[in-house]
């Protein structure tokens, strides 16, 4: 599949360098070309991860990026609201067929949720994680 | 009517205050406590310190019985995400949105931001008739926008120059509302007024037909 993640921060990251280990073509916007110390260098390098320094929010990142041909877009930048932006603009105006968005807030998941948007919120699932070996560790 | 403002910066401050003065009241929201601080001290106690996009501070300011919301922050995505929140949890009537990048006003558009004011044509609609050029001045969008009211200036030696308005075929369904002469006077016409050089065209057309009359009025010979 040909996947876009916009962020290259600790999760597009790592999630970058996890689904091209399973033969996905990655295409990473990230747009501070100094923020991209965490991405797998060997697999840029060698090019089954392309990196493109722009704003990933935007029509023409996107384009550049190949959202044409895209089968996931995954906005995964630490903000929100930019994150449930380009979401917005990759199933609207580019028709993506699977569209993730990164949250940190519940509000804006249900929000994001409602428009057809995949959403994960991180916080919930550190804490869900985090409570749940609580409980176990009481057992 | 009771309006919720988030960001009360250089937009949102003087946008508040002539609300107010138009006789609303207005509640205004910014994450920044300066700015917070500096629209308390100008307006009274109508300013708190929130987010933009927590659906918690949207309550807190009363988003809930807000006739509008108007989001007016540096950041479009905030913008954005404030007025679907507001739309989705509290049903208010109206979210109007400032987009910065003229890309994004056209996304507010069609994700239902009911007013979107997008910056950069607003700019450029400032400059046009600012400009010696032939400039399209979009002056109103008239029925949701599939209308529009522009405002054309003739170049000297243009086309059009010295046709009566029978002889113009002007795009269907476009009507000359009013002409404008170089010296500013308003010219009475029929369809056998001459167009002269530098007059000024104020039309109603559909809006997919406003770039062919710029293009059939400024043509040059």
């Amino acid at each position: 599949m040909n996947v876009i993640i916009m962020g290259a921060g600790s999760i597009g990251s790592s999630l970058s360098r996890k689904l091209s280990d399973l033969g996905h073509q990655i295409t990473v916007i990230e747009k501070n070309p100094k923020a991209v110390s965490l991405l797998p260098r060997g697999r840029v390098d060698s090019g089954a991860i392309t990196v493109i320094h722009l704003d990933g929010s935007t029509g023409p990142a996107m384009i550049e990026a190949g959202i044409v041909d895209a089968d996931v877009f995954i906005a995964a930048t630490g903000k929100d609201s930019l994150n449930g932006l380009a979401a917005q603009r990759a199933m609207i105006t580019f028709n993506v067929e699977k569209v993730v968005a990164l949250v940190s807030d519940e509000a804006v998941r249900t929000l994001y949720e409602s428009l057809g948007i995949y959403t994960i919120n991180k916080t919930t699932l550190v804490s869900t994680e985090l409570t749940n070996m609580l409980s176990k560790d009481e057992i | 009517m009771y309006l919720v403002i988030v960001g009360g910066g250089k937009v949102g401050n003087p946008l508040a205050s002539s609300l107010i003065n138009e006789g609303h009241e207005v509640f205004i929201l910014d994450n920044n406590p300066d700015t917070v601080i500096e629209l308390q001290r100008e307006l009274g106690m109508i300013a708190t310190i929130g987010d933009a996009t927590s659906l918690q501070a949207l309550k807190d300011a009363g988003a809930s019985r807000a006739g509008a919301l108007i989001a007016a922050t540096d950041s479009d995505e905030d913008n954005l995400a404030a007025c679907q929140l507001a739309r989705t949890n509290f049903d208010t009537p109206r979210t109007i949105a400032v987009a910065h990048s003229p890309e994004n006003a056209k996304l507010f558009d069609l994700v239902g931001v009911d007013i979107v004011v997008s910056a950069t044509d607003l700019v450029l609609a400032n400059l046009a008739t600012a400009l010696p050029a032939h400039p399209l001045i979009r002056l109103m969008p008239i029925s949701d926008g599939t209308q529009e009211l522009v405002a054309i200036k003739l170049p000297a030696a243009g086309n059009v120059i010295g046709l009566t308005i029978s002889e113009i075929t002007l795009p269907y369904g476009t009507k000359i509302v009013l002409i404008i002469t170089s010296t500013g006077h308003q010219k009475s016409y029929n369809s056998d007024t001459i167009i002269e050089a530098e007059d000024e065209i104020i039309a109603l057309t559909p809006a997919n037909s406003t770039a062919e009359l710029w293009e059939l009025l400024t043509e040059l010979r």
